[in-house]
């Protein structure tokens, strides 16, 4: 499974976000007879978030398989299935559900190959709806990349964009490792440009999406979104902004960070997981660690989620995770050298 | 030799060369745990191990009706499985050993060997974790239209995971060639089934399932041979799965740390008497398959293998620590 | 065996600590969790449990000392273990060498200016104590410090613009740019974080010259043991300003003054700006090694008090502000000027009029006294080169408010109503946290025309923040 090269010149539309993933998951289920998609109401009823759509029409309930509401079980059947020749592309309805299938994805799933010396493959991708603002509350809004993140033998992926979501489940789809990608709901309608065909984005690079002087800000999902507005409002103050969409949380993309500290002397970690323990810490360490830590001229900041589960209460589920506001105010303190 | 009614079925359905060949293999994982133990003991081997010795009949009739197409997924105590899949006792000593000539190149050690080439899917550290699993080869199996079948070891233990009910209940509801083998051994570590479990037989289980199941004395070769032999044929006719339990004992404890407390050494000695290698040669000699001086020889050439295959993995390589992570990731694609 | 105890990292980017405090003394028994000695780290200080039961021996770090994380300091042995001569872990030429860190020096009986005299402590003596550490590090990004690595400056004289009093790349890149200017070879310092046009560099000044020497520190030891009180004068002023309210505040406490350079006996520096100043004022109060003190700043020496407890804040007990600079743009520089010119007691007394609430409180022996204390010319052309730096065009060049934000120790503001040097209003800059006390019959010097009031106030300072210290 080569693929392609991206061809700049190629023919791109507006896809929404879940239109780019339905596009890929088509693709993929058309080229290859070993694609089998599975989860919880993918088929007829397309998906709890209408991801699926229409798939199972085109391609049956045969490839298209509706598991029952076994997330360990069927997470299990889908390492099984991919350890034995089938490309399985297993969607938790959300990624919350994932709590019930650990013992599947960590202790086999990711495991799989090293415990058996290489002598075995687990080419298989986790789809998990991820993040909070749907008022669904502490159950059904959590962000675990990190957990995943601190997992060796997973990949994991945080897509920002339509076409980054078609090309990064696609490569997913072509890494021979066990992929967890992380689809952030708010972003399912989020309407961009997205290339024709069948291309992939590269595993384990970050995005420069924003380019600027004064400060780094490394963000994933919809904090990219988040970051870019704070950036164009501080833009305003002359305060010029560096945004980089991570999109791989593991692997990290050392190179790009690295490159842009160096560059501005000052770094914020933006991401919608708990702030404790998560991807800022691992940025903040690796920059700690980097040839970058000289060129440092403050100290990094990290907004990450509160200290607590997502509230129902809208305010109060706005509040517990980075917001716009929240961004451009710690940008502009670190930019006047007030941290 | 007349094959009636009252033979046993092992010895109707299958030829000589198969049934003296399930000897030998008996023998071989009976010789390969025992020096095991006895290279655990000389400070050989590191970590733990857990034996099957006592339970060797329900390894090697379990695999018989199957070809090296077909897939098995063992468990923590799945030496038997391993050798009754086809695994050779060099490298699997080797991978006691923790050396690269090991199936897994010293990385998976005593509790992941596997043969995947031989369809063994790996022995499991996880109760219950290879069940999922065995019904996603069955998956694969079914939807690529292979025809193979797979075989799911698992222990009494793994019966109460939840694991075990939603691959049962997805195996039964998506129709998938798979034969779910319980070794029932009596303890899920100290604790007994009847402590644990809230049936009399785990095979009472398949029932909510809506599978056959079917309970047999898994110290019995040919009995275990004839329940397994025809949950695989309803599999590969593409009726579904089955779950067969095999009642059998471990002699020995759980693992190396077990003090056998939880047990009387009558109810040892009990089992022990129930030897199932003593068993299966005499019914091969009661029914002219072998005689006492080929049982012999069978028995020679299994002690002869294992004290080769200590001896390749003692002269075998260590991996180099720079190598530590690999085989994490697939190499990259050049 | 016995049980090694070590100096812990109790601090991310803690390399060193000193043993400030032994709670045990060698030969007592002492149990596992006791509070067995006190650690000191740039940022902390720590009480230390001991990790045993049993004998305490061997304490190889007595109190003073500076220990690389992880050495031993002492050894605990179990009940009824034999206790060898000499401390377990190899001989004298294996283990880490210690010496003690400077001692607070003790001043002689009189006030006096105080050398730098290192006490002799038991540590010395001995071979197996670990290795002295330099003084603290200056508090800086580690761009700026890769940048001073460079250019092979040392940080430990930039002050920084950061809070904190941190160092960032732009506080070397200036300091690395006025080295470049071709005249003076003054040392350039980094400007406060509210910026300014940068000043023209410092022309060859007139009628004086830069006098070597460390800024004078006069001692007077006090009767009880209490934290000392660290008082900086204003401009134009030197330390025997103080002796009103010295005497008013008693004698209970140890009384540190600092001459500010340029003024009373501290020798005249070229400074380029506050920050300038500011750096040579913290690098004395460095100097005094205290583990603690009251800060009480008068004016311009409000400011750089201020300064000193931004850039030391586990230091400073508590600061007291009497008029202090830095808090608002007005000043009355016609005033400043004044006394920076006035070579005669004729013309001094009536800008010293100007500083009190009552004029005739100014009296004509006090304007002689004065005058007495400022007839060297050098020193007061040095000054008037200040005023320009400091205050030009009449101006504070230079903002606190923002340090004093930042200041969580107990805080108090004195300030004269009639002050017509720096108007009270600026006060209302002073942080939540602050106490304000407006004195009416009080001018720009409250604390020489209302001494007792301004010693009432910071008595109270002093006790709050004591028993807020020791809770």
């Amino acid at each position: 499974m080569n693929a392609p090269t991206r061809n700049p010149e190629i023919q791109t539309r507006e896809l929404s976000y879940a239109e780019a993933i339905r596009e890929a998951m088509g693709m993929a289920l058309a080229r290859d007879e070993r694609v089998i998609l599975m989860g919880e109401d993918i088929g007829v009823y397309g998906g709890a978030f209408q991801v699926t759509g229409d798939l199972v029409e085109r391609f049956g309930p045969d490839r298209v398989r509706d598991t029952p509401i076994s997330e360990l079980g069927g997470a299990g059947v889908a390492v099984g299935a991919a350890l034995t020749g089938l490309r399985p592309i297993f969607e938790f309805q959300f990624s919350d559900f994932a709590t019930l299938a650990m013992e599947q994805i960590v202790n086999q799933a990711a495991k799989m190959r090293y415990m058996l010396g290489g002598e075995a493959s687990v080419p298989l991708v986790f789809r998990m709806p991820a993040g909070s603002g749907t008022g669904a509350a502490a159950q059904h809004s959590q962000s675990f990349e990190a957990w995943f993140g601190h997992v060796p033998g997973l990949k994991v992926l945080q897509p920002s964009t339509p076409e980054d979501a078609k090309g990064l489940l696609l490569a997913a789809l072509e890494d021979p490792d066990p992929v967890v990608v992380f689809e952030h709901k708010l972003l399912y309608k989020l309407k961009g440009h997205v290339p024709d065909g069948w291309y992939t984005t590269p595993i384990g690079k970050a995005a420069v999406r924003r380019e600027g002087r004064d400060l780094t800000i490394v963000a994933s999902a919809i904090m990219v979104h988040r970051a870019l507005a704070a950036a164009e409002k501080l833009a305003e103050e002359g305060i010029d902004v560096e945004v980089i969409d991570l999109r791989s949380v593991r692997p990290i993309d050392h190179e790009t960070i690295i490159a842009s500290v160096r560059k501005t002397g000052r770094l914020i970690c933006v991401y919608e997981g708990v702030r404790t323990l998560g991807i800022g810490a691992e940025i903040s360490a690796m920059i700690a660690e980097s040839e970058a830590f000289d060129y440092l001229d403050a100290p990094i900041l990290r907004l990450g989620g509160v200290e607590a589960p997502i509230p129902y209460n809208p305010e109060l589920e706005k509040a517990a995770v980075p917001q716009a506001p929240d961004i451009e105010a710690a940008a502009r303190k670190l930019a006047r050298k007030e941290v | 030799m007349a094959k009636d009614d009252n033979t046993p079925f092992a010895i109707r359905r299958y030829d000589a060369e198969t049934l003296r060949e399930a000897l030998r293999k008996m023998y071989l994982i009976r010789f390969f745990e025992e020096g095991a133990e006895d290279s655990y003991t000389r400070g050989l081997i590191h970590g733990t191990m857990h034996l099957s010795i006592g339970q060797e009949a329900s390894a090697v009739a379990s695999c018989l009706p199957l070809t090296d197409d077909d897939k098995i997924t063992s468990t923590h105590r799945g030496h038997g499985h391993c050798i009754g899949k086809g695994a050779e006792v060099g490298r699997m000593f080797a991978e006691f050993f923790g050396k690269e000539e090991g199936y897994c190149h010293g990385r998976g050690g005593s509790m992941h060997i596997a043969d995947v080439t031989k369809g063994n899917l790996g022995a499991n550290g996880i109760v219950g974790g290879g069940i999922p699993i065995a019904v996603g080869a069955a998956l694969t199996a079914k939807q690529l239209g292979t025809g193979a079948v797979t075989i799911c070891f698992f222990g009494d233990g793994a019966n109460n995971e939840g694991a075990f009910h939603e691959a049962l209940n997805i195996a039964a509801v998506w129709k998938l060639p798979v034969v779910f083998v319980c070794e029932n051994n009596k303890y899920g570590m100290s604790t007994s089934t009847e402590r644990s479990t809230a049936v009399k037989d785990i095979a009472q289980r398949a029932a909510a399932y809506s599978m056959p199941g079917v309970t047999v004395d898994g110290n019995d070769f040919s009995a275990v041979a004839e329940a397994v032999q025809e949950a695989v044929d309803r599999a590969r006719r593409g009726e579904g799965p089955s779950l067969v339990e095999n009642l059998t004992y471990r002699w020995r404890g759980h693992s190396k740390s077990d003090r056998n407390r939880y047990r009387t050494k009558d109810e040892i000695d009990s089992w022990i008497a129930r030897d199932p290698i003593l068993r299966f040669r005499e019914e091969l000699a009661a029914h002219g398959v072998l005689d006492a001086s080929g049982a012999d020889a069978i028995e020679a050439a299994a002690r002869r293998e294992v004290e080769d295959g200590i001896a390749f993995a003692k002269g075998g390589t260590d991996p180099t620590i720079a190598d530590v992570t690999k085989y994490v990731y697939a190499e990259a694609r050049s | 065996m016995a049980t090694e105890v070590i100096l812990p990292k109790v601090d991310m980017d803690m390399e060193s600590g000193l043993v400030s405090a032994w709670h045990i003394a060698a030969g007592s028994p002492v149990s596992k969790g006791d509070a067995l000695f006190d650690i000191e780290t740039d940022k902390a200080a720590m009480e230390i449990e001991a990790p045993a039961s049993g004998i305490l021996a061997h304490i190889i770090a007595p109190e003073g000392t500076k220990v690389p994380v992880g050495n031993a300091v002492a050894w605990i042995y179990a009940e009824g273990e034999a206790i060898p001569e000499a401390a377990p872990g190899g001989g004298a030429t294996e283990a880490p060498k210690a010496e003690p860190a400077p001692a607070t020096a003790q001043a002689p009986g009189k006030c006096g200016t105080v050398a730098s005299q290192p006490a002799l402590t038991e540590a010395a003596s001995r071979a197996e104590a670990p290795e002295a550490l330099d003084e603290p590090r200056p508090r800086a990004t580690p761009a700026a410090r890769a940048a001073a690595r460079q250019a092979g400056l040392d940080l430990a004289r930039l002050v920084g613009s950061g809070p904190q009093g941190r160092i960032q790349s732009e506080d070397v890149a200036r300091e690395i740019e006025a080295r470049q200017r071709p005249a003076p070879a003054a040392p350039a310092a980094p400007e406060p974080a509210a910026r300014r046009s940068d000043p023209e560099p410092l022309a060859a000044p007139a009628g004086w010259s830069e006098r070597p020497g460390d800024l004078a520190v006069t001692r007077r030891k006090g009767q009880g043991s209490g934290t000392p009180i660290v008082l900086v004068h204003g401009f134009a002023a030197d330390a025997t300003g103080w002796a009103p309210l010295e005497k008013a505040l008693g004698n209970a406490r140890e009384i540190i003054r600092v001459d500010l350079a340029c003024h009373g006996r501290s020798p005249l520096k070229k400074i380029e700006n506050f920050a300038g100043l500011a750096r040579l004022a913290v690098q004395a109060f460095d100097g005094l090694n205290l583990e603690a003190a009251h800060l009480v700043g008068h004016s311009l020496g409000g400011a750089i008090a201020t300064t000193i407890a931004d850039i030391r804040p586990r230091l400073i007990r508590s600061l007291g502000l009497i008029a202090p600079a830095g808090l608002g743009p007005e000043i009355d520089g016609d005033t400043l000027m004044g006394i920076a010119r006035a070579s005669r007691a004729e013309s001094l007394a009536p800008w010293l009029k100007r500083l009190a609430a009552d004029p005739d409180a100014i009296s004509w022996d006090f304007a002689q006294a004065a005058m007495l204390s400022r007839m060297d010319e050098e020193m007061r052309a040095a000054q008037r080169d200040l005023a320009e730096r400091l205050f030009p065009d009449g101006t504070q060049g230079f903002d606190l408010t923002g340090a004093l934000g930042r200041v969580e120790a107990p805080l108090r503001v004195i300030w004269g109503r009639q002050d017509a040097i720096l108007p009270w209003r600026h006060a209302l800059r002073a942080p939540d946290h602050a106490g304000l006390h407006l004195l009416d019959k009080a001018g720009h010097i409250p604390h020489i025309e209302r001494p007792e009031a301004c010693a009432k106030v910071l008595r109270d300072l002093f006790g709050v923040a004591e028993a807020a210290s020791r809770g």
